[in-house]
């Protein structure tokens, strides 16, 4: 795709809002609500908020960076176009977003593979059925969206502890950091993601 | 993912019944969703957008990145021939700094390209902060070319506490304009690449 973003639509125009910004504490529905409004600011924060999860969900999908990347560039032009389609009323914005990205997603892989059907697989669990292949989805888009929410030090030693391979003992000489606070901060981000998810992944 | 981390090893007993489920359906979700992907340059660039009165287009990165490239062409042929002229014909060496990704952020590491000899290019990677890895679980040193994964350059290990290690690979293929290196990490579990743990600072 030569454009992603078309960038003259993407001016913001001004609103009643205008004189308060969004903050990092505004809800992503009040976000996509004003996004809806064309709120340049907040298309910005909801994008700061989502764009490892779309990433995730392109390359998973697809299983290409490049085309992963055109697909998020395009998910996040639909998300700018039909943002004003949304209602709160009918469910939350990381549904609303995720249903957004995934049809871009399918797009991609139709454009690229042209008499597909568009359910394309799972790349990373193909051996699950295409049910587990939406939770499995679903439950990473949500998991790594939470984790943008963490503060930076707390997300750091959770990503550690989880993905990097190494012990508490590890992480905390990899930090400087005594293991105790190690531990605190890996428990307290746990805690936080608790909170973030808990109802939506029950 | 190199290992899932024991639930209870994370929290020693600190935790007790409500709220020790709560954390436990928190660490399952964690396992199950496998680590976030790390962003390539062009998204994570519009991840840094605050009070940025757009987002990248990708003609305009593209054309950005071809005029990148041009310059970056005529500094190494400047450089090279420089080089070479330096050291009487002998060739020199060329460096290329590394920095760790999320996942190992102290992590650090230079490349030095050395001159081709036979058909073959030595190269030595110098790398310090990244961790010792399970048992079957190993560091693989790429060549990018063109945006894409091209091939490995070689692999290895590091011992505990990160400390420094010199490895000598040798790719034996000519390297182009452009070219540059990630370093991955691969568990057996993986299914293709692992996880990018260091690239270009």
């Amino acid at each position: 795709m030569e454009l992603a973003l078309d960038v003259p639509r993407l001016r913001a125009v001004p609103s009643e809002d205008a004189a308060a910004p969004p903050s990092l504490d505004t809800p992503d529905g009040d976000l996509l609500v004003r996004v809806g409004q064309r709120d340049r600011a907040a298309f910005e924060l909801l994008y700061r908020r989502y764009v490892r999860s779309v990433f995730g969900l392109a390359l998973r999908r697809l299983g290409d960076r490049h085309r992963a990347e055109d697909a998020t560039q395009e998910a996040f032009t639909a998300i700018w176009r039909a943002a004003s389609t949304y209602r709160p009323d009918r469910g939350p914005a990381a549904g609303w977003l995720y249903a957004v990205a995934r049809n871009a997603v399918v797009d991609r892989f139709r454009a690229a593979r042209p008499g597909a059907d568009g359910e394309l697989p799972e790349l990373v669990s193909a051996e699950a059925g295409p049910a587990e292949q939406a939770e499995q989805s679903y439950v990473s888009w949500r998991v790594h969206r939470a984790l943008e929410e963490l503060q930076p030090r707390e997300r750091e030693v959770v990503e550690l502890a989880y993905w990097s391979g190494m012990s508490q003992s590890e992480v905390a000489e990899q930090l400087g950091l005594p293991l105790g606070t190690v531990k605190t901060r890996t428990r307290t981000g746990l805690a936080r993601l608790a909170s973030l998810l808990e109802g939506e992944l029950a | 993912m190199s290992r899932d981390p024991r639930f209870d090893e994370l929290l020693d007993g600190e935790a007790l019944g409500a709220e020790r489920e709560r954390l436990r359906r928190a660490h399952e979700l964690l396992v199950q969703a496998g680590p976030p992907p790390e962003l390539p340059p062009g998204l994570a660039d519009a991840r840094q957008l605050d009070g940025s009165p757009r987002l990248p287009r990708r003609r305009l990165q593209r054309r950005a990145t071809l005029l990148l490239a041009a310059a970056l062409a005529v500094l190494g042929v400047f450089f090279a021939g420089y080089a070479v002229g330096h050291h009487g014909g002998a060739g020199g060496a060329a460096g290329l700094a590394l920095k760790g990704t999320a996942a190992t952020p102290h992590a650090h590491a230079t490349l030095e390209v050395l001159p081709e000899t036979a058909g073959n290019v030595p190269m030595k990677l110098t790398v310090a902060g990244l961790p010792k890895l399970p048992a079957h679980t190993y560091y693989d040193v790429y060549l990018v070319r063109k945006g894409e994964y091209y091939l490995s350059c070689g692999t290895f290990v590091t011992a505990a506490g990160g400390r420094p290690l010199t490895v000598t690979l040798n790719a034996p293929y000519r390297l182009q304009h452009g070219d540059w290196w990630v370093i991955t990490r691969h568990a057996p579990s993986t299914r293709g690449r692992g996880p990018v743990v260091l690239r270009p600072a």
